[in-house]
């Protein structure tokens, strides 16, 4: 029992070595610690043995993410009693993907590989230190900055324009309060107070790849005194209306002093050469003595930053600048209002808009990617309608269903949306639409048959008159006077031919019978030739004429009678 | 605390963020702009490829596949960077070159007022951090890195600007194309 005892013992005590396993443990928590291309690499081992060493091997990945190499030994971390090594110089190509792993080793025993360690060099390297410089002049802090990796051949940050440095400052006696301000590699620290230490430290940051690099050492430096030049333009500002710039400043300097303007192309602060010294000047404002200048012919494209500062100088050459002024031509620059024309035809009120800046300035147009709002109501004396508003993006509007005879009124306002800008209304422009064109003729159609109805029916009425008069007159006042030939009668008898020719002596009677018969004939002839008129026998009568009848008739009549 | 209290404060804060908050409104716009402009400066700062430099010509392969990414978030970023290599290369020495300083001025402003513009945003917004661990990234880095490497080794000559300038406007026109896709 005993001896079965010692044996399984004994077997424990032997078997991990004879499974080809080790007593080692293989080290954990493998990470590693990157600073620009100073790869180190770090391990726990909780082990006491004092004998251990560590090796470690790496490998990579040749055409990003496909073919491995095969495991090598991974320079400057082969035998080393630390639980750390540098492999910097194992470490060629940063963007692509590598593969650690260590292990302990004795004399006689060698651990099992720890667990893989996976990399890539650029996103795990932190962005190192960069270097300052300081000099202190007249209150302020000149700061020179020298990017991280700045005298190294190989870096991890190729594109070391790219950097923004922050800096943080304080008061050196009042270590709580601090500032944090975005600066360039060559920069001007103002706000300062006087005769102060301040400390300060700066960081290296990648924005677009979300890193923020370590810190500098801290420095400090005291301020100067800050003497108050009198001759320093202050107040420095831009007016800009349509791409049109101006620079305004003031002066408290009493004595002649002529100014000069210069400026600076935006991206050559990014830059780490030092350009504070000597600025381009602005064509037209060199020693001039009005505190204004008109800067639009160096904003040559409207995409870049552009600095601006105006020396002062007085008859003793001495010169002093004023502070700088940044303009982002687009940003600072205001619309101006657009002009507006408006036409009616075929019922359409036509808006025609000039937009702001005229037809050759470009620019505007261009950038702004210009929209215009149209306002537009019924102007009428009593109260005014609500305006309706229009947004367009073309220079021609059109307004449909317009009411006639209606003054209608416009004003068009253009803005940006991308920019977030917008012009001051134009004046507004009013006009009339046309009465109705069906209406006039309407009018006139009706006029015009009601003249004829009227004078159809006066030409009735003057008619029916007429007749109405002559009835009358032929009843009421007939005319009787004797026809000619029996006015004749006491002079001659028997002078008409149509009279019954008789013997002279005999026949009185019959001569005085004849003549009532020549009388009744007569009468009965008139009333014949009256009623005549109203009938309608007899061809041989012409029915229109009131003439007093044809010879032949008469003798006719006669000798029926007879 | 008086709901009057916290109203007031919440009106002071609303107020002063508005105050000091950075408009973006309008970087798209201005990105297609800049990409415009850049390749109008690019043809004006020179003139026609130089026939004695044909035989140095390069194929350097643009990334293409970082301006196909799903997410149009991710392609203008990629555009950012690729403004930024741009910028960077054509800060280095242009003696040889002996192109129009003017274009050359208002090239690089342009590019660099675009860039400021776009960090300024993304301090503010945060968004760009998937941006930074984006795989084809480093494609894009290593092609940037060749044309760098390229320049070195023939010491900034006249033929290799030249060789450079040809492929940077390639590289924008494909920009372009993408950009002009993605507005639509």
């Amino acid at each position: 029992m005993a001896i079965a005892g010692l044996l399984s013992c004994l077997l424990v005590a032997l078997a991990p070595r004879c499974a080809g396993g080790t007593n080692l443990k293989s080290p954990q928590d493998i990470q590693v610690y990157a600073v620009n291309t100073n790869f180190t690499l770090r391990w726990n081992y909780t082990e006491d043995d004092t004998h251990v060493m560590f090796s470690a091997q790496y490998r990579w990945f040749e055409d990003f993410e496909t073919d491995e190499t095969e495991w090598k030994e991974l320079p400057g971390c082969q035998n080393v009693t630390l639980t750390e090594c540098d492999f910097s110089s194992a470490i060629t190509d940063y963007y692509i993907k590598h593969h650690l792993r260590v292990r302990a080793e004795t004399r006689e025993d060698k651990s099992p590989w720890s667990r893989i360690f996976e990399m890539i060099p650029y996103y795990i390297a932190q962005i190192g230190p960069p270097g300052i410089e300081l000099q202190s002049t007249n209150g302020v802090i000149k700061i020179k900055v020298s990017p991280p990796e700045a005298n190294r051949v190989q870096k991890m940050w190729i594109d070391y324009l790219s950097f923004k440095y922050n800096l943080v400052i304080w008061e050196k006696s009042s270590k709580a309060e601090f500032r944090k301000q975005s600066i360039f590699p060559t920069d001007t620290i103002t706000d300062l107070a006087p005769e102060t230490t301040y400390c300060l430290k700066v960081q290296a940051t990648l924005p677009l790849d979300a890193q923020e690099g370590l810190f500098s050492p801290i420095h400090c430096i005291k301020t100067t005194q800050k003497a108050k030049d009198l001759l320093c333009p202050t107040n420095v500002r831009v007016l800009a209306l349509n791409m049109m710039f101006h620079l305004h400043w003031n002066s408290q300097y009493k004595q002649r002093v002529s100014y000069t303007v210069q400026y600076l192309l935006g991206y050559l602060k990014k830059l780490h050469s030092d350009h504070s010294a000597n600025w381009p000047h602005v064509h037209g404002c060199e020693n001039i003595t009005n505190t204004k200048c008109n800067f639009s012919s160096i904003i040559t494209t409207a995409l870049g930053f552009y600095y601006l500062r105006v020396q002062a100088m007085n008859e003793y050459n001495r010169s002093c600048l004023s502070d700088e002024v940044k303009v982002d031509p687009l940003v600072t620059n205001e619309i101006g209002p657009p002009i507006v024309k408006v036409d009616i035809s075929d019922a359409l009120l036509h808006i025609q808009i000039s937009p702001p800046g005229g037809s050759e300035n470009k620019v505007l147009r261009d950038h702004y990617d210009l929209s215009y709002r149209v306002l537009y109501w019924k102007n009428s004396s009593n109260n005014e309608e609500e305006m309706k508003m229009k947004v367009i993006k073309q220079t021609i509007g059109t307004v449909s269903d317009l009411t006639p005879s209606t003054l209608y009124c416009v004003k068009v306002q253009a803005f940006s949306e991308a920019y977030n800008k917008s012009s001051h209304f134009s004046k507004d422009e009013c006009i009339r639409t046309a009465g109705d064109k069906m209406l006039p003729l309407i009018i006139l159609a009706t006029f015009v048959s009601a003249l004829i109805a009227v004078l159809l029916v006066a030409t009735l009425i003057i008619f029916v008159l007429y007749q109405a008069y002559n009835q009358i007159k032929y009843v009421f006042f007939p005319s009787c006077h004797p026809p000619s030939n029996i006015e004749d009668l006491g002079g001659q008898p028997f002078s008409h031919p149509y009279l019954l020719t008789t013997e002279e002596p005999t026949e009185n009677f019959r001569i005085i019978e004849s003549i009532i018969t020549e009388e009744t004939n007569q009468i009965d002839f008139k009333d014949y030739k009256h009623s005549k008129q109203s009938s309608r026998d007899s061809g041989n009568y012409s029915n229109d004429d009131d003439t007093s009848g044809s010879k032949v008739s008469e003798e006719v009549l006669e000798k029926e009678i007879v | 605390m008086s709901t009057f209290g916290l109203l007031q404060i919440g009106l002071m804060l609303s107020c002063t963020t508005k105050i000091s908050s950075l408009h973006c409104n309008h970087l798209p716009l201005q990105q297609s702009k800049v990409i415009e402009s850049s390749l109008q400066l690019l043809d004006k700062m020179g003139e026609k490829f130089p026939r004695q430099c044909l035989g140095e010509k390069m194929f350097f392969r643009f990334p293409e596949q970082v301006l196909k990414a799903r997410q149009k978030e991710t392609v203008k970023v990629a555009v950012e960077e690729i403004f930024q290599n741009i910028f960077y290369i054509f800060s280095k020495n242009l003696t040889l070159a002996a192109w129009d300083g003017r274009a050359l001025e208002q090239f690089q402003n342009g590019l660099h007022q675009q860039i400021e513009q776009v960090e300024a945003c993304v301090i503010k917004k945060q968004t760009h951090y998937f941006w930074s661990r984006e795989a084809s990234r480093l494609k894009l880095k290593k092609y940037f890195q060749k044309i760098d490497c390229f320049l070195k080794d023939r010491q900034h000559s006249l033929c290799s600007w030249e060789v450079s300038r040809a492929e940077m406007r390639r590289c924008l026109q494909f920009v372009d194309k993408v950009i002009r896709r993605l507005d639509d």
